[in-house]
């Protein structure tokens, strides 16, 4: 992605070209279709929220006061779209104690086993209290980055590091088996960008 | 006894199911219907601006009306109180004023018929009828 050419791209449309609005459009989708699948987890609902998010976009392109990346302005209103939508209708009405938790460990060679335990790691995620689901979702989204996260928040990176503290604890609490499964060391990418969180 | 778990390898496990999702790709057919709501919504002309100036004589009349309304009330209520006298109560008074509130009903039946009067003659005047 480039700045430059989301630069280009503003000015353009601001100077009265819709057309050039497309650019954006093309190279934001993806990561604004995920985030949005991120907060419900449903393909179509992600897309019409991914779309709002685009029009909300375009109505508030002169808003956008060029202090912080554009990256960082769509991200931050693309999760104040999201959080609204979710608000009127929310995603998942069970509580966290009701998501349904794996039988056991998955074995090595337990491929499905191991995927219906992620997928019910997942679906906790969305069954956390709205303060502490938000900074999960967006940590792992920004693949671990507290400092994107809190951006994309508009929080201190003090508070979102708490609350993923917080919402961290509470999926252990649900899914203790995952101790068991940590057997995979875990990979130099997946490692936390800046630092360890407490 | 259970052993006891270091956090940071409890969030391994976490990190490695959350941060390896795979990435979701939009269809198809994504970008055009995007593209297809923004023409839209540029196309749509721009909402008309409230005509403040036009209605700023309205806006000070009415002030002034409510205003003009208060002090009266206030006035009379502190006349009113400083007559009331709970030996002698004062029937002849309120009978000799009996017709004091019909004039205010009919005032405040002429203020509103007034202001649609207004709000049509100018509403005609700019083709909305």
């Amino acid at each position: 992605m480039s700045a430059e050419e989301d630069l280009a791209d503003v000015n353009r449309v601001l100077a009265g070209e819709a057309q050039a609005f497309e650019g954006i459009v093309r190279r934001w989708q993806g990561p604004l279709v995920n985030m949005a699948w991120r907060y419900c987890r449903d393909r179509g609902r992600a897309e019409d929220m991914a779309q709002e998010a685009f029009l909300r976009a375009w109505r508030g392109l002169a808003g956008w006061r060029r202090e912080s990346s554009f990256s960082t302005w769509l991200f931050a209103l693309a999760a104040n779209v999201f959080r609204s939508e979710l608000q009127r209708f929310p995603a998942v009405n069970v509580p966290l104690e009701d998501v349904a938790e794996p039988a056991g460990p998955a074995t090595q060679h337990d491929g499905l086993a191991e995927k219906q335990s992620h997928d019910a790691v997942r679906r906790g995620v969305l069954a956390l209290p709205q303060r502490y689901r938000e900074p999960v979702v967006l940590y792992y989204f920004h693949e671990m980055d507290v400092g994107a996260a809190s951006r994309t928040m508009g929080l201190p990176e003090g508070t979102v590091k708490a609350r993923l503290a917080r919402g961290r604890e509470l999926l252990r609490r649900r899914f203790p088996h995952l101790n068991e499964q940590n057997t995979p060391q875990l990979s130099s990418t997946l490692r936390p960008k800046k630092e360890v969180l407490q | 006894m259970k052993s006891h778990v270091k956090p940071e390898t409890e969030d391994a496990a976490i990190d490695r199911i959350l941060a390896a999702e795979e990435g979701l790709i939009p269809s198809s057919g994504f970008l055009a219907a995007t593209m297809e709501r923004v023409r839209e919504e540029a196309a749509c002309p721009k909402p008309i601006p409230f005509p403040w100036m036009r209605a700023l004589p309205g806006i000070v009349l009415v002030v002034a009306v409510l205003g003009w309304c208060g002090f009266e009330m206030a006035r009379a209520s502190l006349r009113s109180a400083r007559e009331i006298s709970l030996a002698q109560p004062h029937w002849t008074a309120v009978s000799a004023h009996a017709l004091e509130p019909a004039g205010w009903v009919a005032f405040a039946l002429a203020v509103p018929m007034l202001s649609w009067i207004l709000s049509r003659r100018l509403a005609g005047r700019s083709g909305l009828l």
